[in-house]
């Protein structure tokens, strides 16, 4: 193996940095740094037991005077900034002012020596509530005639995306317009249409949202904190809500983290925290509970869609009309308007004329907040679900009529984008292949009936703004990455290590990457929309090189040659045109004593510091002047592709489902290390097992009705297939732009799995399903009406 | 600040040190090992024994700590995170999660080990349909459980073969 091959590390399955601190169970995340803090104060809240009320009093006092409590916090106090951030009664987790808009928000926040007196506190407060009419079902709450989330005296927002809103609780609308849809339906041989719908699910990372604020003396703050951005979330909203903490005096630091799959995008606890941090000015501890990590922290946004397809005889789909809404829940202004969600319907078949209605509309129900694949699973059910309802129409098969319109590279998708990446037609044949989707079930004559279905997808990267990366040359010649991205488990560190490592060509033993500190590491935005690899990655290369490039200047005026005559490798500088072959690294840094600190040049104790700023191609807005018909060449960065099939049982006398086999695929570009991809694979397979045959959120009275583990049931060992029956590939269509030409991946393979089991349900049993998940409930009445309706 | 004249007394054996705890009667064997013992290994996910995050051994057999109350840990010997390796030297169920890619976020990765070792204490030539029925308990939403299956297998094979425990 050349020396050259040796440190190339892209595509090789090095090991992860982090895993043997985790092994051990010496990680610190975020809660085991409170045996640090002998002063610890301990946050507790009350929470609104109604899904929309007046708060008409709230009297604190015998919870203000219980000995051990610290300070409580209610929304009318002067410390909170309203003004500047109207929708904090809603969001950021701070107490409600004068309104409560979901079970669950909210109301009184108490600071205590112990969590049991901030618990005895909390039962001293005393609300009274005056109920109003609430709306928890968001196709009710779409109607122009809805009743009303918030009271009007509130503040309704006007539609995002410059359309007013249609009735009291649309928040915003994304309307595209591809070629003529009404003309393409009319010369369609083939119309169908349906409806479907996609249900409220949380996250349900192991870990509990929280953290721990710091105060010092001068009034700042260190916060940490297993929230996402240190700079992008954390700290920018920090400041904004208090506008007295000054930048230099608010510090974020992210521990070693639990995932959390999009649902710590928004500072969820991080106000609240600070707020009574100021006002103590002693440590606080803030940690939501399971119950609140369900009933207070985000959901998904559900997503209902009414979706027609039109094609010609030959397969070939012509038009598509496709009315959606986002349920945002309960959120007064925010910037949901239905694009995220309807992207999904416009980046995997070539289409040429698409009419796009979409729209986001508030529910007196947690707030929603972006859930691994950003409504794509949610909008793709109903498209991949409809494609196969036009299959049987047009007596085609599964696969032929997916791989007759995806959309090719080269291609123009809908919004006006060529296309410069997609694996999908592979991805595709490879499920088919795994699962013989030609071959038929075999059938035993039990109740349990076998069908098998495949199913394909894709996902936008939204550009999400700039990340940058610090690479430091030390003057022992090892090298140091200082990034903000968020690590919570997908492994960047690991992966952006093996890119510096390769851009060096040195020993990866001698790159360690720092993680996220506000004090010490640069700005990035979140870990967001499969962003990192790209973007973090990408600012990564660009700062190694301006690092190798430093070096390369000094190493040549050591021996008197121009900086395009060295080359870094291997920790030395080599040269062309010198009768010196090479220095090491080390060596270009002059050693210091007291007398000679001031000499020019690199010194040893003083690393080379390399810049690297990457910032995605600015999103083209998608309204206004010139884009009247919401399309524009530049809507996002790039997409990555997936297909899934399954084979599966159902019990026709139960309605149970058991996944038997699977085949998951991913386009992920090239991927930088395949076992991190594949752990991807393999839990975005299985959470997306469970948000299709299991797990959503249940609402009575307009109050969740399952916000534990024993209700709101999660996929466990049980439910997922023998290990030889689950299977996953990786195929890669490299993307020109990303870093190593790589994508960002872990969501499009969430998308592929619900729809692919709902085909097989159907080749099994005969019904298909409109509504996700597939819980034995909903498919056993499929199958009693089905049964009704054959008999009559 | 709190009563103690209701606290007890608990003699029990953690990773194979004595210890002698006076503790309130209500508090959770987690929080003990936590906050009191600084045992920040075991980790909590929930308060109803569902996620499997706070799993122990308890005299050899996987517990969920979040639902223990100390008084039941009188006189027994318990085993977390902190107390499966020797010295530097990783148990072979901690290095099997390694060389697999069995952790992403980490965060149920105590409860797993802890889990899988019990599972391994109970039957040694715990089959694939052994391992993911004593699995079960335990949630992972980051890497799901086919690599963690695996590393199971592999260490026990490694176990079975080497004669190391």
């Amino acid at each position: 193996m050349s020396d050259c091959e040796k440190t190339n590390y892209i595509g090789k399955s090095v090991q992860r940095v982090d895993v043997y601190e985790k092994a051990t169970g010496k990680a610190k995340y975020f809660e085991d740094y409170q045996v640090q803090y002998r002063d610890l104060l301990h946050v507790k809240v009350l929470r609104s037991p109604h899904a929309h009320a007046k708060i008409v009093s709230i009297d604190a006092s015998a919870a203000e005077a219980l000995p051990g409590v610290a300070t409580v916090v209610k929304g009318s106090d002067p410390d909170i900034a309203w003004a500047d951030i109207p929708y904090a009664s809603s969001y950021y987790g701070n107490p409600a002012k004068d309104e409560v808009i979901w079970a669950g928000q909210a109301v009184v926040a108490v600071a205590a020596e112990s969590i049991e007196i901030a618990e005895q506190a909390l039962e001293l407060v005393k609300v009274v509530y005056e109920e109003l009419p609430y709306v928890v079902d968001q196709r009710e709450a779409f109607k122009a005639d809805a009743v009303s989330v918030t009271s009007p005296e509130l503040g309704i927002a006007a539609g995002y995306g410059g359309v007013q809103p249609e009735g009291p609780n649309v928040m915003g609308s994304y309307k595209l317009t591809h070629g003529d849809v009404e003309k393409a339906f009319a010369e369609a041989d083939v119309i169908v249409e349906e409806e479907y719908q996609a249900g409220k699910k949380s996250t349900s990372q192991i870990e509990c949202n929280g953290s721990i604020v710091e105060y010092h003396e001068g009034g700042g703050v260190t916060i940490i904190t297993n929230g996402c951005g240190v700079h992008g979330v954390v700290k920018n909203h920090i400041l904004t809500m208090y506008p007295q903490l000054s930048s230099n005096k608010v510090r974020v630091i992210q521990p070693v983290t639990g995932g959390s799959f999009g649902n710590r995008l928004f500072p969820l606890v991080e106000p609240l925290a600070v707020l009574m941090a100021l006002r103590t000015k002693r440590t606080v501890s803030y940690v939501l509970t399971r119950k609140e990590m369900y009933t207070s922290s985000p959901s998904n946004w559900p997503v209902y869609t009414k979706l027609k397809l039109g094609a010609k005889k030959d397969g070939t789909i012509i038009a598509e009309k496709l009315e959606l809404v986002e349920d945002a829940g309960a959120q007064i202004r925010g910037y949901f308007d239905g694009r995220l969600s309807s992207s999904g319907l416009m980046c995997v078949y070539n289409i040429p004329n698409v009419q796009c209605d979409s729209y986001a509309v508030r529910t007196n129900t947690m707030p929603c907040a972006p859930y691994r694949g950003l409504g794509c699973a949610e909008s793709e059910w109903a498209m991949e679900n409809l494609i196969d309802v036009l299959a049987e129409k047009l007596d085609m098969d599964p696969l032929e009529i997916r791989l007759k319109n995806i959309l090719k590279k080269g291609e123009t998708n809908p919004y006006g984008e060529k296309v410069t990446s997609i694996g999908l037609g592979r991805c595709l044949e490879a499920v088919a292949d795994a699962i013989n989707i030609d071959e038929p079930c075999q059938q035993d004559g039990g109740p349990w009936k076998y069908g098998k279905g495949i199913a394909a997808a894709g996902k936008q990267n939204t550009p999400l703004g700039r990340a940058e990366a610090d690479c430091l040359v030390h003057s022992d010649g090892s090298i140091e990455l200082l990034v903000s991205c968020d690590e919570q488990g997908m492994g960047v560190q690991t992966t952006l290590r093996q890119m510096a490592a390769t851009e060096f060509q040195i020993d990866i033993e001698k790159v360690k990457v720092t993680r996220a500190d506000t004090a010490i590491t640069p700005y990035d935005n979140f870990g967001a929309s499969s962003r990192t690899t790209y973007t973090t990655g990408n600012a990564v290369i660009i700062a190694c090189q301006d690092a190798i490039d430093q070096l390369k200047e000094a190493a040549g005026r050591k021996v008197g040659l121009a900086k395009k005559q060295v080359t870094i490798k291997n920790g030395k500088a080599y040269f062309v045109g010198s009768n010196i072959e090479s220095i090491d690294i080390a060596d270009l840094y002059e050693p210091f004593s007291f007398f000679t600190q001031q000499t020019w040049g690199l010194l040893k104790g003083t690393p080379v510091r390399g810049r690297g700023v990457f910032c995605p191609a600015p999103a083209v807005e998608w309204f206004g002047p010139g884009h009247e018909d919401g399309r524009t060449p530049r809507m996002w960065n790039w997409y990555q592709y997936s297909a899934f099939g399954a084979e599966v049982a159902v019990n026709e006398e139960t309605g149970q489902i058991k996944i038997l086999k699977l085949m998951s695929t991913a386009d992920t570009g090239n991927p930088i290390n395949p076992k991190l991809v594949e752990g991807q694979i393999d839990g975005g397979v299985i959470m997306a097992l469970g948000f299709s045959i299991m797990d959503h959120h249940m609402f009575q009275d307009g109050k969740m009705m399952n916000p534990n583990m024993s209700d709101y049931r999660l996929p466990t060992t049980l439910e997922t297939p023998l290990q030889k029956n689950f299977m996953r590939a990786i195929l890669p269509d490299p993307l020109p732009d990303g870093p190593f030409n790589a994508k960002g991946m872990a969501e499009s393979i969430m998308i592929p799995v619900g729809p692919a089991i709902a085909a097989a349900i159907y080749q099994a049993i005969g019904v298909r399903p409109t509504e996700m998940p597939m819980t034995a409930e909903r498919v056993l009445k499929l199958i009693k009406d089905k049964e009704a309706s054959d008999a009559k | 600040m709190q009563n103690r004249a209701n606290y007890i007394q608990v003699e029990c054996e953690i990773n194979g040190k004595a210890v002698d705890l006076l503790v309130s009667p209500d508090r959770t064997v987690v929080d003990v090992l936590r906050n009191e013992l600084g045992l920040t290994g075991t980790k909590q996910g929930c308060d109803d024994g569902n996620c499997g995050a706070c799993t122990i051994l308890v005299d050899g057999k996987a517990a969920k700590s979040c639902s223990m109350l100390i008084g039941q840990a009188r006189n027994k010997k318990i085993t977390t995170i902190e107390g499966v390796s020797n010295g530097d030297v990783l148990h072979p169920m901690q290095q099997a999660f390694i060389d697999h890619f069995a952790i992403q976020c980490g965060f149920c990765t105590p409860g797993m080990i802890m889990t899988a070792i019990a599972i391994l204490n109970e039957n040694p030539n715990a089959t694939e349909e052994d391992i993911r029925e004593g699995l079960h308990g335990n949630l992972c939403r980051c890497t799901g459980y086919v690599k963690v299956v695996e590393a199971i297998e592999d260490a026990r094979d490694k176990i079975n073969a080497g004669g190391v425990n």
